[in-house]
């Protein structure tokens, strides 16, 4: 499929009608989703008719919005006022949402066409895409391996050609991990660029909203329609939005580009030939690689699975059948009642729940939370210091590329390492990137991630672009 | 920490979860193997941190109050049973 610039302007230009691009992508959907199971649902017949009130615009001379006519998978975590929006998950089978979320308004207002909803992890937790209610996603490079997670769903969708930019969430890399194991673009921008009014919590100082795209400049196009101020999200950030469209083509000579100390040491030959090879290609474009220290990162999976089960217990709270969620009717006293209606959280659901609860009791809270909030405190330092050296910092997305479905199944912990390189940034809040740079032996796509501090999307968008050019 | 052989079911029903026997067993060695590696946090030195607050300052709305007719008719309009502004909900037990 083309990029989101291509098909904006042709449908602006009145060369192809937004009708013919919607109809292409349902078109797709149809012919691959039973292989590759990314979308859960579609609104074909309501995404036709806003494409012919787009193009009935353009008839009249009206403007067009930045995404005109483009069609755009949302994470089945996102509110869309009136459809469906379940989490992947039995608990919330029948929600119907009764608001749209901030991102989908900005989507609506830029002239998107929403197409439909996508598979993930249940409630966003999974590595994997395999814990869905709606059965697992299949990687549309090699069917029998894992999309990665959790966005999984909305990476495979992109990679399929069914849809040219869809919307992730990523709490520990769920929108950047996916774009690696699918190969495609996947970027995170800092904590609070984009709001999350609308989209379901899992863990409220990690989540944010992402974009997957086929290519660079698309994502950067993304991310100037839905970044930005919203009064809806408390933690959104009222700094103003760079042109991150024309950032990118800045070129990055004397950009200097930190490799952490040490992050290549366990890596695969492949990956670690690829990351290499990456690092060239940066110098040859005039960057300069520079090491740096983040002495601290190593700790940032466990630190992560500490912080983000405890909120998630915390969030996922909610759900009880009171508030929200399945309701059984079965009981006769108020704990039964909780605990009948919390029966459908699946397997991993519970077990972060449970992390979480472990966390914080009075017992444990102060060695395990505490100790974890105050080690990412130290993991953001290292990061803040590092970045006193250099523009943006070069890590692998995942040290592996696409496992098989059911492979880590008995080993959960092997699992939660996948989100190694790409959790750090949730800890530490910074944006982060990741971007096809080449294959292993076996054709699977490997993944490049650069990270930026804190409001400085455009250089990570810059680098990110200019190596996609040259690669 | 303490990770006993009751310790999932204890801490699942804090959380309103309850489980089987076949769940509490395949949490417990799940939890024990997930909790030995977090261990390693323990060994670094936090002795100068002293903030542990969010990854960013949020950035909060005057704390005024705002009346949103709109929203209550579309909260209220979600009932199929109410009375004027008031709606009414099936009971809990």
């Amino acid at each position: 499929m083309k990029t989101i610039f291509d098909i904006t302007q042709s449908v602006k230009d009145g060369s192809v009608t937004a009708r013919e691009v919607v109809l292409e992508s349902l078109r797709r959907i149809k012919e691959l989703n039973p292989q590759i199971n990314a979308f859960v649902e579609t609104w074909s017949e309501e995404a036709l008719q806003r494409a012919d009130e787009i193009d009935a615009r353009r008839n009249r001379g009206e403007k067009l919005g930045p995404l005109a006519g483009v069609p755009v998978g949302i994470k089945d975590n996102i509110l869309y006022k009136g459809h469906k929006a379940t989490c992947c998950s039995k608990m919330l089978a029948n929600y119907v949402a009764p608001y749209s979320a901030s991102v989908v308004e900005k989507l609506l207002a830029a002239d998107a066409v929403i197409v439909g909803r996508t598979n993930m992890d249940e409630f966003a937790m999974g590595s994997s895409n395999q814990t869905s209610v709606y059965g697992p996603v299949h990687n549309p490079v090699d069917f029998d391996r894992v999309p990665g997670g959790s966005s999984g769903g909305s990476a495979a969708a992109v990679a399929a050609g069914m849809v040219p930019l869809a919307l992730g969430t990523d709490t520990g890399g769920s929108v950047r991990q996916p774009a690696a194991f699918c190969g495609v673009v996947g970027i995170k921008p800092g904590y609070g660029r984009i709001s999350r009014y609308g989209v379901v919590a899992f863990s409220s100082s990690a989540d944010q909203v992402g974009v997957l795209t086929n290519d660079v400049s698309s994502a950067a196009l993304a991310l100037e329609v839905l970044c930005g101020r919203d009064e809806n999200d408390s933690t959104s950030l009222e700094d103003a939005v760079p042109p991150f469209t024309d950032k990118i083509h800045q070129d990055i000579k004397g950009l200097k580009v930190g490799m952490p100390k040490g992050f290549l040491d366990d890596l695969g030959e492949e990956v670690k030939e690829k990351i290499l090879s990456a690092a060239q290609t940066l110098q040859n474009l005039g960057a300069e690689i520079v090491e740096v220290d983040v002495p601290h990162a190593k700790y940032s999976a466990p630190c992560y699975y500490i912080i983000t089960s405890a909120e998630a217990s915390s969030n996922l709270a909610r759900f009880d059948g009171l508030r929200y969620g399945y309701n059984n009717p079965s009981a006769t006293d108020l704990n039964a009642s909780y605990e009948l209606n919390r029966a459908p959280f699946g397997e991993e659901v519970k077990k972060r729940i449970i992390i979480g609860a472990t966390a914080l009791k009075a017992e444990n809270y102060k060695e395990c939370y505490l100790q974890a909030a105050k080690v990412r405190e130290l993991i953001k330092q290292d990061f803040a210091k590092a970045f006193e050296q250099v523009d943006v910092i070069l890590t692998p997305t995942s040290p592996t590329t696409a496992f098989r479905l059911g492979e880590h199944k008995d080993n959960p912990l092997a699992v939660y390492l996948a989100d190694l390189y790409t959790c750090q940034g949730n800890i530490g809040g910074l944006a982060g990137i990741s971007v096809p740079c080449g294959e292993d032996k076996l054709g699977l796509p490997i993944g490049l991630q650069f990270y930026g501090p804190i409001l400085q999307e455009e250089k990570i968008l810059n680098v990110a672009y200019q190596f996609e050019k040259a690669l | 920490m303490r990770l006993d052989q009751d310790h999932a079911t204890t801490c699942a029903r804090s959380a309103k979860i309850a489980l089987t026997e076949n769940e509490a067993q395949k949490y417990q060695s799940q939890l024990q193997e997930l909790f030995a590696w977090v261990k390693q946090l323990s060994s670094v030195d936090v002795s100068a941190v002293e903030e542990t607050a969010a990854v960013r300052a949020a950035y909060l709305r005057p704390d005024e109050p705002v009346t949103d007719e709109a929203l209550v008719q579309t909260l209220v309009g979600a009932f199929s049973d109410k009375e004027g502004t008031c709606a009414k909900v099936k009971k809990v037990l």
